[in-house]
């Protein structure tokens, strides 16, 4: 690390284009005032800084194999994000990062990728869909199994139901929570793909005829409460623990190990989840106490 | 009462200011500062807190600070709060420049950087003779034998690990007003919570400043979702901290300074909240 560009500053970047996702979520294109590029890996994260305002811990939504801006999708949740949602294309906000682990790209070669997102974890794995796709014969088959709440809630929509209505690969499971004539349309469509519930309704009776457990990472994003179940369906069904990984939220104000927030587990194995994390192992989440 | 951390992480402190035609610019103290009269713990505290933010990616705002603050160490007496002995942080080995250790009639000082060995040089001073170091073991025997209090620091972090149900959090917890006075005066508690805001020339500035993780609002994320949510939550949360080892020292984050007991309002004291946990443990096994 340079001395003239500390971690701790953020770097000016402009909005160069915002793209409504749903009523709540916009994904923003951004570019480093100074022409510079961020490397980064699938599932590492960046502190957002609205000038004036405050600073927001956000997941990269791009793969690192695709050129262009960096992107990011944002759910307007809180103060930072209420902010950023109110900016317009060519404004400044800083960026700083990128931070975390990342999912482990190199060790999951060679295996079927199984992509577990819930509402706004299709985000972080949008990342790793794109890097598997663009690096196709590195990977075995790729499943995405994806929970909403209706239509309305999904992200990269389009991507998403263009890859179901193709009927190939990769594989596309639809779990819709809420009732949804139009959904209804498409589970009658595809009633293999598509069920009402939440996400494990998929696990038995769709996702078993394309999976094979022993060949198979996971790679799992959603809300907090999912984990837990997730974690035990898919070990059920056979996915040796130490290949399910899990991406996790938590408040982080330094991103770097430093703040103290996002303090995890017992005594003899405290964690950082900025630092240590966000990506954890489904071994982790029996060692680590308080992780899931 | 508020231990030699707050010069090194102040209690608030700008970290930068920015205008879209400038960006962001850092603020770095350049302040030269000299702590006299450090005690052992807490020059093991700095120690702590060097590793912790020294560690790459390293805080260059504590990099700076630390680099221009001078260590000046006497040795102590325990009080009646005082365990620094049982978690061995009752002397200092490195982290200051100069050490003084009280001989009664005379100092013997001790140079622990190059910084201090070029003061203690240019200061002349007669070098220590054999009685001189017979008057330090004698001194520091008697000094031993002061203590009082005495953490059951072995194996602390498998049984505060272990024990994470145990009535002993709730007992205590009731008693706790989560007021956060313990992270406080604790020296080597360092969470710090981030503001920033515009000012009214329409330059921006961020703020960060100490935060306890027995504050509500700790592990609160946006949406509104808590990770820890009830008080028994966070008051285990910080012992199990305390408890832990600190990798590069190989010793808990605690130094036994007893600060968090002394002026806990509730009267909860550090040593018999672990020490009970112990007992307890060992007892329903």
């Amino acid at each position: 690390m340079t001395p003239e560009a500390p971690l701790q500053i953020p770097k000016p970047a402009r909005i160069v284009e915002i793209v409504e996702m749903t009523a709540i979520e916009k994904l923003f294109r951004l570019e480093f005032v100074d022409g510079s590029r961020m490397g980064f890996r699938p599932g590492q994260f960046v502190e957002v800084s609205v000038p004036g305002v405050g600073e927001a811990p956000i997941s990269i939504c791009k793969s690192p194999t695709r050129p262009g801006p960096l992107e990011i999708t944002v759910r307007r949740v809180g103060r930072v994000t209420k902010a950023l949602h109110a900016m317009k294309a060519g404004d400044v906000i800083g960026l700083r990062g990128p931070f975390g682990n990342g999912f482990p790209m190199e060790k999951m070669k060679g295996h079927d990728i199984l992509l577990v997102a819930g509402g706004l974890g299709m985000a972080p794995l949008n990342s790793v869909l794109q890097y598997v796709l663009d690096r196709r014969e590195d990977y075995g088959r790729i499943i995405l199994m994806y929970g909403i709440r209706t239509y309305r809630d999904a992200l990269f929509r389009e991507e998403v139901f263009r890859m179901l209505e193709a009927q190939g690969e990769p594989v596309v499971l639809i779990s819709y929570e809420r009732d949804d004539p139009f959904m209804e349309e498409i589970a009658a469509r595809y009633p293999n793909n598509v069920r009402k519930g939440v996400i494990t309704v998929l696990c038995k009776e769709c996702l078993l005829p394309h999976l094979t457990p022993g060949r198979t990472s996971a790679v799992v994003c959603g809300p907090p409460i999912m984990y837990k179940f997730v974690l035990k369906e898919l070990v059920g069904l056979g996915i040796p623990p130490e290949r399910i990984y899990m991406t996790l939220e938590r408040r982080m104000e330094c991103g770097m190990g430093k703040c103290g927030h996002c303090i995890v587990g017992g005594a003899s194995n405290i964690k950082y989840i900025c630092r240590d994390g966000p990506v954890f192992t489904g071994v982790d989440a029996l060692t680590i106490r308080g992780l899931i | 009462m508020i231990p030699p951390k707050k010069y090194l992480v102040t209690t608030s402190e700008e970290i930068f200011r920015f205008t879209p035609d400038e960006g962001y610019r850092p603020i770095l103290d350049d302040r030269r500062i000299v702590l006299v009269g450090v005690h052992a713990c807490d020059i093991n505290a700095i120690r702590i807190l060097d590793s912790v933010y020294l560690e790459e990616p390293e805080d260059i705002f504590y990099r700076r600070r630390r680099e221009n603050t001078l260590i000046v160490g006497i040795s102590c007496e325990p009080d009646e709060f005082c365990f620094c002995r049982s978690v061995g942080a009752d002397s200092a080995q490195n982290g200051f420049d100069l050490f003084m250790y009280d001989l009664g009639d005379r100092y013997l000082i001790e140079s622990g950087s190059t910084k201090g060995e070029k003061i203690l040089r240019d200061l002349g001073l007669r070098q220590p003779d054999s009685a001189d170091f017979v008057q330090l073991r004698r001194a520091m025997h008697e000094r031993d034998l002061k203590f009082r209090k005495s953490l059951n620091a072995y194996g602390l972090p498998q049984i505060v690990d272990s024990n994470p149900t145990s009535e002993v959090w709730t007992r205590y917890s009731e008693k706790c007003l989560a007021c956060g006075t313990c992270t406080l005066v604790c020296p080597t508690c360092r969470c710090y919570s981030v503001d920033e805001w515009k000012e009214l020339t329409g330059e921006c500035l961020r703020c960060r400043r100490w935060d306890s993780c027995f504050l509500r609002s700790h592990a609160l994320v946006a949406g509104g979702l808590n990770f820890r949510p009830t008080r028994t939550d966070r008051f285990r949360h910080r012992y199990n901290c305390k408890s832990s080892i600190e990798w590069s020292t190989g010793r808990l984050f605690c130094v036994g300074c007893g600060r968090c007991s002394a002026f806990c309002p509730a009267e909860i004291d550090h040593v018999e909240v672990l020490n009970s946990l112990v007992h307890l443990s060992v007892m329903s096994a």
